[in-house]
């Protein structure tokens, strides 16, 4: 049986995933064996401030690397993952893990979505930890683990596996 | 929610086999690298030519008993179907289907059972095939081969649907026999084939190459995913307009509206209406496509003469509908523009889609610009066409087609979309001149087998690879004749040997009761799990070579990768057991696939599947059909297959006058360059919105206003593969997916107290169920009216369960369900009333009560899944 955390084990670009914190996520109805998320944590990155945020708009900030391009907003609605008094704040890869389309520009803040993604149209529901709503992604959107310090978000670390840069283009 | 394993990264020395999705239509190539489990079994750096991988895409399999990493992935080197590797969710998936007993799958059947004493438990291959034997010859020698059907998938691989039907119709030689999706041995769109288009003669490169797309009935985003991806949304027009006519503005309509298309919300059951405004705009403008017509389209003598397909030999014409459907042009025009429903108000008034859109769509898709040249527009149906209006959707829609100057060219088709893929090559020597039905006049029906069954006639049924109950119209009331002519037998095994158990089977029979015998890759709820007598586990996909064509008639080999589970067999395995024990031995005696493969081969001969040349070629040079398969990889070859000089070629797209084909004296398929027609030519058919065998039903299984009623109609939804049998077992489909959803407009739900989250139970009290034999002889005695009255139609109930899903893109007065929910059958309220003319059912046309009954769990937990609508472009 394949042992996990050796560095052969390819991971998103080198980052040490395989020793990362294991977070059970809830069990689906019906699905007896929970789906395993990996959360990995990542140097911190200080992000907006919590008051400086308008609902509905986004912010974009390059995290863990440069290059890998994430969106933060503030929903309105509560979310998963969602820090601040509403628990509405989230912060998601814009790299689609269909086959690594660019999701930048396409917030629909109104209904928490991101997406059509302009190559397959794939959407994704940033009030449920990225998951697909309709589409082809074989993995939900990665999440960007938040912490809030006072009025200070940052960034401290990915849930998921994020689409490595240069997707193939289909 | 993201499985997030690290994915192992294959060594350079990894195997590498080509293969196909096991899923929908479209039949994406994939790859698979396939290494030992190991010491240094991982590649110590990214291996440049792979594709980066997810852990869905990933998974161990046993392979000739020993451990193996294997990646599934969409062939990044594809250049046909899936161009550089597109997917979609289920296929994207793949790895996670194959068989590894530390998940999920690990449920896979592995072991014959039998059921004891009310409880399945383990049997061996010999028990239980000793036990069908004994049954089935006692069945066919006091009750006759009626009494012994079958119940097959259409799809899943030449060899064993050959296998199956050379049993079942030629060995057994019973008219009992009936595919997944139909309740009899049927056409589908049987309206194509009368006008003489063959289904699936497009190419995918023709959806690709139109001005404009007319899609009736389908969103091909939601289960032709990649067909729309990578060719309606690109292909050599990647500007075309889009029309679409469906009650349900999902992701792929809301694109296109964006852009331009057109979203038409038809009234279920009304698409016939829309064709006929539709064409009328253009004919009363002179925009059809006048050239083609003159010399593709039949003309009167043409029509009405002749051996082949015309009038006297259409399967469905009989003496009292004579004259109601074959046309020529002028007759044709005269059709459109004498009727008065046919006119813009009335259609609309009628159809739902304003008048306005009816006008737009046809501009779009026949005027003339303005150099002269005409818009190629080509033309799409699918179930949500035909599974209504069976005969006349169909039959309008090609006439549609005709008249724009579509059906032979590129970028200028008419077909079916397509859901499953084409896996049926039929053995010769089908019985049905011995089905009991028949219209009036002399032509036979194929025999209902869900009517047959719930009469009592059926004493043995051998499912292959469907749910049956859930596929089914009236699935309540045909789930109750399963238990009560199996569970609620008192005739049962009560010990798991041979006598012992044939006798008590035997016994049931004989009291009038029925033995049913299930094929699986996994437990089927109900059907094996509660009521199948014997469950016999099938390999699947991957776990043995097999061959089928996607829907563009593209050949390929579906390799074998990996072992299967335990004692699983595949089906033509199990047939050909089952087969010699009774007897049958001469003619089944294959050694492997590969040789099922190449006796199928002869009877694909003229069909659009044509792939005898392509065994000739293989004999030529010695090798097996599946290894000279194997070579052609992903690409495979599109049939009909001919032979050029040495070496064979394949056909793009059916019908063409300018696709070459074969040598001097070569056998010549005549599909390739004219209509399938004696003429050669298409057939315009008339479709008058009175006609009786319609319009009676319609009016009666009308959503009832003092009963709070909608239309409850159901269709595929993109991320889910027919009953979810695979994606229960995959963590992330298992994880991002509901059992079932029921799409309401929000002003419906509204008023019904509903939220998106909340649990609903969708009920009619009065569905329909045809009994007794249809022996037709007067005029109007297959029309629901004289049923009714004679007593041949039974008022029954049906239910079911999902959670709603508020959705803006659901037109008013029409909810969607999921069409094949696993233990939620949205077919529980639709009606078990064929189209007389074609003997299918009208599935897309049930209707219900909506009421809510309480929050659903995954109304309020955001880690559950979504409840978002599906068309937020």
């Amino acid at each position: 049986m394949h042992v996990h955390d050796e560095p052969a084990c390819q991971s998103r670009r080198d980052f040490l995933l395989g020793g990362g914190k294991l977070v059970m996520l809830a069990a689906a109805a019906g699905i007896t064996d929970a789906v395993w998320a990996q959360r990995a944590g990542h140097p911190p990155l200080a992000l907006a401030r919590l008051s400086d945020l308008k609902p509905g708009e986004p912010y974009y900030f390059d995290y863990p690397q440069a290059g890998d391009l994430n969106m933060l907003v503030k929903l309105g609605v509560a979310a998963g993952g969602g820090i601040g008094p509403q628990s509405d704040v989230v912060a998601f890869s814009t790299r689609c893990p269909h086959l690594g389309g660019k999701l930048r520009g396409t917030l629909q803040a109104e209904v928490q979505v991101l997406g059509p993604c302009p190559r397959h149209l794939t959407t994704f529901d940033l009030s449920r930890h990225g998951v697909v709503i309709t589409g082809h992604a074989t993995a939900s959107l990665p999440q960007v683990v938040l912490e809030l310090d006072g009025d200070r978000i940052r960034a401290v670390g990915m849930q998921g596996l994020v689409y490595p840069e240069g997707g193939r283009h289909v | 929610m993201s499985e997030t394993r690290p994915v192992p990264v294959p060594p350079p020395s990894a195997e590498e086999i080509s293969t196909a999705c096991d899923y929908c239509v479209v039949g994406c190539s994939y790859r698979v690298w396939r290494w030992k489990v190991g010491a240094g079994d991982t590649a110590p750096r990214p291996n440049a030519a792979v594709p980066w991988a997810n852990p869905a895409q990933h998974n161990i399999v046993q392979w000739q008993g020993e451990p193996h990493h294997v990646l599934v992935l969409a062939d990044p080197r594809a250049k046909a179907v899936n161009p550089r590797g597109n997917h979609s969710m289920r296929g994207g998936t793949l790895a996670q289907k194959c068989y590894n007993p530390e998940n999920k799958t690990r449920e896979r059947l592995t072991t014959p059972l039998l059921r004891v004493k009310g409880e399945l438990q383990p049997v061996s291959w010999e028990t239980a095939l000793d036990i069908m034997v004994t049954v089935s010859k006692h069945v066919l020698k006091n009750h006759g081969e009626h009494a012994w059907g079958v119940k097959a998938y259409s799809y899943q691989y030449f060899e064993n649907t050959y296998a199956i039907t050379k049993l079942a119709l030629d060995a057994i030689g019973t008219p009992a026999f009936a595919p997944h999706d139909k309740c009899a041995n049927s056409n589908d769109a049987a309206g194509l084939d009368d006008a003489g288009l063959e289904a699936f003669a497009p190419a995918y490169e023709d959806w690709g190459a139109c001005d404009v797309l007319f899609m009736s009935g389908t969103d091909p985003f939601e289960t032709k995913t990649t067909l729309f991806t990578s060719w309606i949304m690109r292909g050599e027009t990647p500007d075309k307009t889009l029309i679409f006519a469906t009650p349900h503005r999902s992701m792929g309509v809301a694109w296109a509206e964006k852009r331009g298309g057109l979203w038409l919300p038809v009234i279920p059951g009304t698409d016939t209406l829309l064709h006929n405004a539709i064409a009328r705009v253009i004919v009363e403008r002179g925009w059809q496509d006048q050239a083609f017509i003159e010399r593709w389209v039949a003309k009167r003598w043409e029509v009405d003469q002749g051996y082949g397909r015309g009038t006297r030999n259409t399967p469905w014409q009989w003496r009292t509908t004579w004259g109601t459907w074959q046309s020529d042009w002028e007759d044709f025009r005269q059709f459109l523009l004498s009727r008065d429903e046919h006119r813009l108000e009335q259609a609309a008034r009628i159809t739902g889609v304003s008048a306005a859109l009816i006008e737009q769509a046809a501009e779009l898709l026949a005027r003339p610009r303005a150099d002269g040249s005409r818009p190629k527009a080509s033309f799409m149906l699918e179930k949500g066409n035909y599974w209504s209006n069976n005969y006349m959707n169909s039959a309008s829609f090609a006439a549609l087609g005709l008249v724009c100057g579509a059906g032979n060219r590129k970028g200028q088709v008419i077909g079916r979309g397509g859901g499953h893929q084409r896996g049926m090559i039929s053995s010769p020597g089908n019985p049905d001149w011995l089905s009991p039905e028949k219209h009036p006049g002399r032509r036979k029906k194929p025999l209902n087998l869900d009517r047959w069954l719930m009469d009592g006639q059926l004493r043995f049924a051998w499912v292959f690879g469907t749910t049956w109950i859930g596929a089914m119209a009236a699935s309540d009331e045909l789930e109750r004749h399963i238990a009560r002519l199996t569970r609620d037998s008192p005739h049962q095994p009560q010990q798991a040997t041979v006598e012992a158990a044939s006798a008590a089977l035997i016994a049931r029979a004989d009291a009038g009761g029925m033995v049913l015998v299930d094929s699986d890759i996994y437990p089927v709820e109900p059907l094996g799990t509660r009521y199948a007598d014997i469950v016999l586990p099938a390999a699947t996909w991957g776990e043995a070579d097999f061959t089928r064509c996607n829907g563009e008639r593209r050949l390929r080999l579906y390799a074998r990768f990996c072992d299967a589970p335990g004692l699983a067999q595949p089906d033509w395995w199990a047939v050909q057991a089952f087969a010699r024990r009774m007897g049958f031995g001469d003619k089944f005696a294959w050694r492997n696939g590969s040789d099922v493969f190449a006796e199928a081969a002869r009877h694909s001969r003229g069909t659009p599947y044509d792939y005898f040349e392509l065994v000739e070629q293989a004999r030529r040079e010695k090798v097996a059909g599946h290894e000279y398969l194997r070579r052609l990889g992903g690409d495979g070859i599109q049939t009909p297959v001919w032979r050029q000089g040495e070496t064979i070629a394949g056909t793009v797209r059916l019908h063409d006058p300018l696709t070459r084909q074969g040598e001097p004296g070569a056998f010549r398929n005549k599909l390739l360059n004219a209509f399938n027609t004696h003429s050669g030519k298409a057939v315009l058919l008339k479709t008058p919105w009175n006609f009786p065998g319609w319009s009676e039903f319609y009016a009666a299984v009308q959503p009832r206003t003092d009963k709070q009623e909608l239309w409850i109609t159901n269709g595929r939804i993109n991320e889910v593969w027919q009953s979810g049998f695979d994606d229960l077992r995959k963590p992330y489909t298992a994880a991002r997916g509901l059992p079932q959803m029921l799409f309401m407009n929000p002003e419906d739900a509204r008023k019904r107290g509903i939220e998106s989250g909340d649990r609903v139970r969708v009920s009619n009290d009065t569905v329909y169920v045809q009994t007794g034999m249809p022996l037709g002889v007067a005029e109007a005695e297959m029309n629901f009216d004289a049923l009714l009255a004679a007593g041949h139609v039974r008022v029954t109930q049906g239910s079911f369960e999902a959670v709603a899903v508020l959705d803006p893109g659901m037109r008013p007065g029409v909810a969607k369900a999921g069409f094949n929910g696993r233990g939620s059958h949205a077919n529980a309220v639709s009606h078990a009333v064929p189209d007389p003319m074609t003997n299918n059912y009208r599935y897309k046309l049930g209707r219900g009560r909506v009421e809510r009954l309480e929050a659903a769990a995954e109304k309020a937990d955001l880690t559950a899944p979504s409840l978002k609508p599906r068309g937020l472009a």
